[in-house]
């Protein structure tokens, strides 16, 4: 279907129109600025289907009409959509649609944004002929908690389905009946609950789909759309905001074909709804309660210029000895996590700032991470003759990644490989996988490097992997950046590149999948303990873990945690738990109250990705544009120019008072962002790997390293009847406040389970659903159950980030081992 | 005997009961001596120029020319496939039922030696899954074809393969369509695909498939065993061979009767058949199937019986299905009882014959009430002709075009029913069943 045909010329309505040969007729006409009404037709979904028949046109040379969807064009093709019979078919098309359609419009929340409306009004009689009884459905009812269907309005587009069956590969919609008793359903009536499912109301062509949480809410004539861009994951899909009154009333997606294609998960779709919950922090507040603003600012700089020993009469500390100030950055903007690292190296002389919940490498692999030529870009994916998923689930980390490696399997027949320690959801689709235990994405990476140079063994467990990635000339890397957190495990995967060729084959490269939304924009802004902005070298302070330990150490006494919340977040919560309770002052800018907060001597509020002007840095380098399109609740300031202020109080002109001082000031100090604009952004981002800024990023400094880590033991070898468990944890895509706190989404929040082979459950004789205790060195976390056949023996596998039961609790930093009892026996 | 106006080539014999074994049938008809000719000293092309030149045109209903389409099929080592088409579902059709009953050896041959005119290595019989007792035959015959060898791997030691699956439909008329038989075969909701691309060239399972009706497959090895020449020797130039018909409804003896094409309609209907009932007159005919626009006994009666007379007359020769109607069927209840049938089955799949059909039907119902007007009747021909020719397959039209050639051409009737509805004594008085006897000759 990829037409990447010679130039041709058509005709439609007597101009001349320039086409690629092979493309559609449909999309050819709508280059050349050519209306031809549709419904059914979405390239996004697959080949056409061709069953509304809306769009049939007049070819010269073939007597009948044909559907201009699935036309492909030819040199010379003479058509014509204007014509008396072209006009008679759309005419009979909208009054067949119409036959059994309701009508409803004036209580239709489609209504004013709906296809079916304008195409009858453009393309139909303007007259109905039916006088008998439509066709009639139980309506609306739950499609889902989230959607509602009405099976009157459907006009059986195959839509939906087609999304499901062939987007999300769910396979949960299908069409039920046959002929003018066709609908939409699930089996036996089940609920459609799947990561992707809200979708189907944006593609909807009449108002059959739509979300309780916008049903009766708005029209469309009193509201606005306001583009900006998701920031609840690292996928940072390109979004519309639906405002009325300032509220946000709805997300729906902004095609972007570089970022999203057009797609959003639910927890994006759905997740404003935790914007005006009353867990949101809406005002300053001190430890004693309320504050204003001058009030909390003052304390604030108060509490962290005693700890700097800063004199106010000048800037920076005019002491030598080590900092006591650091400053943990989580969800934030280039612009906000750039200021957060001025202050806290300019006005309090302090290199104590990580932007990572854990480890991380080193700024020098950093940068060769960085290089551009071993940088894949999202849409290399879709072209990819192969894609290596290694250490990450897309589907929990970067849920719309996961769509795009389906994509790329279904319509451009790449081969995928997984290694990961945890089954993934793109398990079923792999040509290859391979199960490491947790802690040996390393071992997997230089063992993989060796099998590609020729020096493995046919029996390794990663060769099948490497023959499918040798066969291929482009390759894409989807790595989750947990997999660094490992020594010697970033540059081993650099090996693997270098192995692989990468940084020679165009569409091929490296893509991180973060553990947070703006990660790489972090990083690169300054947010680094070894770096600062465009990850120049700096002198080193401390690192995630280090301020923890420093803390408990009383070497750190001062933290400022913005957009970070260790107790829920964190690897290892008892000794966040330890390092906040050990603070002198712990000043927190938060959205929502939370475990930290209440530990907090000062806490103030932060936007929400609707409230918020700045601009973000996907993970492959795209610098995008948050917009504000709602008002901020309560009493909450713009995040810049609070911090702006903070710097001032602390005695550090930023020259910055809001975002576009702010970003001209970051684009000044990262130099591979030099130049670049904000009209450069517009809407749709721009790669700063593709402006001529991109060769000022810094040398990469010599290769060495720690280097590969040796083999401690072989990966598959059986672990043994009496081996004790290994834990492994990842981030659940519905772990947090985006569910907890958001009325339509809490019925996803998960509860804790321990997934287990059924090997190890039948060796401790554990079953589906059990409560179980796992513990490890004191702490411990109660779930169920949970035997899954793709699970290698040896290990087991836990969420982190969950209410009540976080399996962050049991991690020290390194891969553990646990215990696990029966809860009804510890009770005993 | 048979008639001195039927001509049996595929239903020489067809009255033993022996030919449906594979004995019987090498005894009686020479069966299979072709196949093991066409194997063992012909190349692909020889066959298909046998089948090109013979004109044998598709007996399933749009006649188009099976060489043809076999030459469509690219060539190449991928695998191909072939897919006998035996969901007979045309209402007013009963011959390829009769075909495989009396005779699946010739159907096997002729499967197996248009595979090796297609290059397919998979062959499919998709029979519909009412035709149980035929199913159960064709099995039966499947099997002692491995057995001796015509089927199965390196056939007759000639280093050809071909594997043949009695598939049994789960009954839905689409799937008579040849793209929707595609999807039901390949475990999908039967609904027709868009064309192009065309089976030829992608067809099941993404390979190349040639897709005939059983009459068209079991000419095959008659075609191949005594040449395209002799077989132009019979019907018409546009329309060479015989066939077989189906003739139901007002008739005496309804039945399946095999005759050259382009023989006077009258023959058929009246010799063959033997006319209407005493006191009755025929009033108006399907010539090939429900779906065929309905021909008054004036316009049709007297043209020969042919692909080319029938198109010129407005409507179609089809599967060969004449469904007379005597002057005691309402044409108005007709043309429900068709309507209903393809709203029925209609897949849904587009929008002109999903609700076209449903709106056709629900107009014909408030005539044959007496709740319309004769404005009615103009919406209902305006329907029909919104319908043709808009729609992903030909199921729409199969119904608007018997349906608008009903209300064409008996317009007053549907107003007399309009007027006064207890004017029809007998709505059910339409057409008969399909009758289970083999032609004039049981």
């Amino acid at each position: 279907m990829s037409p990447g045909g010679r130039e041709v010329t058509i005709t439609i309505d007597g101009r001349e129109v320039p086409a690629v040969e092979g493309e559609m007729l449909h999309d050819a006409a709508r280059k050349g600025d050519v209306e031809i009404p549709y419904f059914c037709y979405e390239p996004k979904l697959g080949d056409p289907v061709g069953a509304c028949r809306m769009c049939l046109v007049e070819i010269e040379g073939i007597p009948k009409l044909q559907t201009s969807c699935s036309t492909p064009v030819r040199e010379g093709m003479v058509v014509h959509t204007r014509t008396e019979q072209v006009k008679e078919a759309q005419n009979s098309v909208v009054e067949f649609l119409l036959v059994n359609h309701p009508l409803d419009c004036p209580v239709c929340d489609k209504g004013g944004e709906c296809p079916l409306q304008d195409i009858s009004y453009g393309w139909g009689p303007g007259k109905s002929r039916v006088i008998d009884e439509k066709r009639h459905f139980e309506k609306p009812i739950e499609l889902s908690p989230l959607v509602a269907i009405d099976r009157e309005r459907c006009i059986l587009c195959y839509r939906c389905v087609r999304f499901s069956q062939e987007v999300s590969e769910d396979d949960q919609l299908q069409l039920i009946a046959r002929g003018d008793r066709t609908y939409v359903g699930t089996f036996d009536d089940r609920p459609y609950v799947a990561p992707f499912h809200g979708n189907i109301t944006d593609i909807c062509p009449v108002g059959a789909l739509t979300s309780y949480t916008y049903r009766f809410r708005a029209r469309p004539w009193d509201i606005e759309h306001a583009g900006s861009v998701c920031t609840l994951c690292p996928s940072q899909c390109n979004v519309s905001f639906t405002v009325r009154d300032e509220k946000v009333k709805r997300v729906v997606a902004r095609d972007n074909h570089d970022v999203d294609d057009g797609w959003l998960c639910d927890r994006g779709r759905y997740g404003f709804e935790m914007f005006d919950t009353p867990e949101r922090v809406t005002g300053p507040r001190l430890k004693g309660g309320e504050a204003d603003w001058e009030q909390a600012l003052e304390a604030v700089a108060t509490g962290l210029r005693a700890a700097a020993g800063i004199d106010h009469t000048q800037v920076g500390s005019n002491s030598d000895a080590p900092s006591r100030v650091a400053a943990i950055v989580g969800d934030a903007s280039n612009e906000e996590g750039f200021l957060v690292q001025r202050i806290l190296r300019d006005a309090l002389a302090s290199p104590n700032i990580d932007s990572r919940p854990s480890r991380g490498p080193r700024a020098a692999v950093l940068r060769r991470l960085a290089e551009p030529d071993v940088s894949a870009k999202v849409p290399d994916i879709d072209e990819a003759d192969a894609i290596l998923v290694l250490g990450t689930d897309p589907l929990h980390s970067s849920p719309i990644l996961d769509l795009r490696v389906r994509k790329a399997i279904r319509r451009n027949g790449a081969k995928l490989v997984v290694a990961t320690e945890r089954p993934t959801a793109l398990d079923g689709g792999a040509a290859a996988t391979a199960r490491y235990f947790p802690g040996e994405a390393g071992l997997v990476l230089s063992e993989l490097g060796k099998c590609l140079r020729g020096e493995g063994h046919e029996v390794d467990l990663m060769a099948p992997l490497a023959d499918v990635l040798r066969e291929a000339s482009r390759v894409v890397i989807l790595w989750g950046e947990r997999v660094a957190r490992e020594d010697g495990a970033a540059e081993a995967l650099l090996e693997v590149a270098a192995a692989l060729g990468l940084a020679a084959e165009d569409g091929s490269g490296l893509l991180e999948v973060p553990d947070t939304a703006n990660a790489r924009g972090l990083r690169e802004a300054g947010c680094l303990p070894d770096a600062g902005p465009g990850l120049v070298e700096t002198a080193a302070g401390r690192s995630t873990e280090e301020i923890r330990q420093g803390l408990i150490d009383g070497e750190v006494t001062h933290l400022v945690l913005f957009g970070a919340d260790p107790l829920r977040d964190f690897p290892d919560t008892p000794a966040w738990e330890e390092a906040l309770t050990a603070a002198d002052f712990l000043v927190s800018f938060s959205m929502h109250e939370n475990a930290t907060t209440a530990k907090a001597d000062v806490v103030l509020p932060l936007e929400t990705h609707a409230e918020k002007d700045g601009t973000v840095t996907h993970p492959d380098g795209r610098l995008q544009r948050v917009r504000p399109s709602a008002s901020r609740p309560g009493d909450i300031r713009p995040n810049i120019q609070v911090l702006a202020e903070l710097a001032s109080q602390l005695g550090l002109d930023t020259g910055i008072d809001s975002q576009p001082t702010a970003f001209a000031a970051l684009t000044a100090a990262v130099p591979f962002y030099n130049g670049i604009g904000e009209t450069d952004i517009g809407g749709r981002g721009i790669r700063w790997q593709e402006t001529s800024s991109a060769t000022n990023l810094p040398e990469a400094g010599p290769a060495s390293g720690p280097g590969s880590p040796d083999p401690p033991r072989s990966l598959s070898a059986d672990p043994g009847p009496d081996a004790p468990l290994t834990l492994g944890t990842y981030r659940d895509l519905w772990a947090g406040p985006v569910t907890e706190l958001n009325p339509p989404l809490k019925f996803l929040t998960p509860h804790q389970r321990l997934e287990i082979s059924s090997q190890d459950a039948q060796r401790l004789d554990l079953k589906n659903g059990e409560a179980v205790r796992v513990s490890q060195n004191g702490s411990s976390v109660d779930a169920a159950v949970l035997i899954k056949e793709r699970i290698s023996p040896g290990t087991v596998f836990m969420a982190e980030g969950v209410a009540g039961a976080n399996a962050n609790a049991l991690l020290n930093g390194g891969p553990v081992q646990v215990k696990i009892e029966k809860l009804n026996e510890a009770r005993a | 005997m048979p008639h001195r106006l039927e001509k049996r080539v595929l239903l020489e014999h067809a009255s033993e009961p022996a030919l449906r074994t594979l004995d019987g049938y090498r005894r009686l008809a020479g069966g299979y001596a072709t196949l093991e000719r066409s194997y063992k000293e012909m190349e692909q092309d020889e066959v298909l120029k046998e089948l090109e030149d013979s004109g044998l045109r598709g007996r399933g209903g749009a006649g188009f020319a099976m060489g043809k389409k076999a030459s469509f099929l690219p060539r190449g080592d991928m695998p191909k496939y072939l897919c006998c088409n035996a969901d007979e579902s045309e209402p007013g059709a009963f011959k390829d039922r009769e075909l495989m009953q009396r005779n699946p050896h010739q159907l096997i041959e002729g499967i197996a030696i248009a595979a090796l005119a297609a290059d397919a290595g998979h062959a499919f019989i998709f029979i519909r899954g009412e035709y149980d007792e035929q199913a159960d035959i064709l099995d039966q015959a499947v099997a002692e074809a491995y057995e001796a060898g015509y089927l199965g791997t390196n056939i007759l030691g000639c280093h050809r393969d071909l594997e043949l699956v009695v598939h049994r439909g789960a009954g839905a008329y689409i799937c008579g369509e040849e793209t929707a038989l595609l999807d039901a075969l390949e475990g999908k909701r039967g609904n027709p695909r868009l064309k192009p691309p065309f089976p030829a060239v992608q067809g099941l399972y993404g390979g190349p498939t040639l897709i005939n009706n059983v009459e068209t497959l079991s000419n095959v090895p008659h075609i191949v065993r005594r040449g395209a020449e002799w077989f132009r020797g019979f019907g018409t130039e546009q329309s060479p061979g015989t066939k077989v018909v189906s003739i139901s409804g007002g008739v005496k003896r309804p039945g399946n009767y095999e005759v050259e094409l382009g023989i006077p309609t009258r023959e058929l209907v009246y010799e063959l058949a033997g006319g209407p009932e005493d006191g009755h007159e025929i009033k108006a005919f399907f010539p090939g199937g429900s779906s065929s626009p309905v021909l008054t006994a004036e316009e049709g009666l007297d043209l020969p019986y042919s692909f080319e007379a029938m198109a010129e007359a407005g409507s179609m020769l089809g599967s060969g299905s004449i469904i007379v109607c005597d002057d005691r069927v309402s044409i108005p209840h007709l043309a429900l009882r068709t309507a209903r049938f393809y709203h029925h089955e209609s897949c849904g799949k587009c929008v002109p014959c999903r609700e076209g059909t449903n709106w056709t039907v629900k107009m014909l119902e408030r005539m044959v009430r007496g709740e319309a007007t004769p404005m009615d009747l103009d919406v209902v021909s305006s329907v029909q002709q919104n319908i043709i020719g808009h729609c992903l397959c030909v199921l729409g039209d199969s119904m608007a075009m018997p349906v608008g050639a009903m209300v064409r051409k008996f317009r007053e009737e549907f107003e007399q029913v309009m007027e006064d509805p207890d004017l029809v004594l007998d709505p059910h008085a339409v057409v008969r069943g399909a009758p289970e006897t083999l032609g004039a000759s049981t």
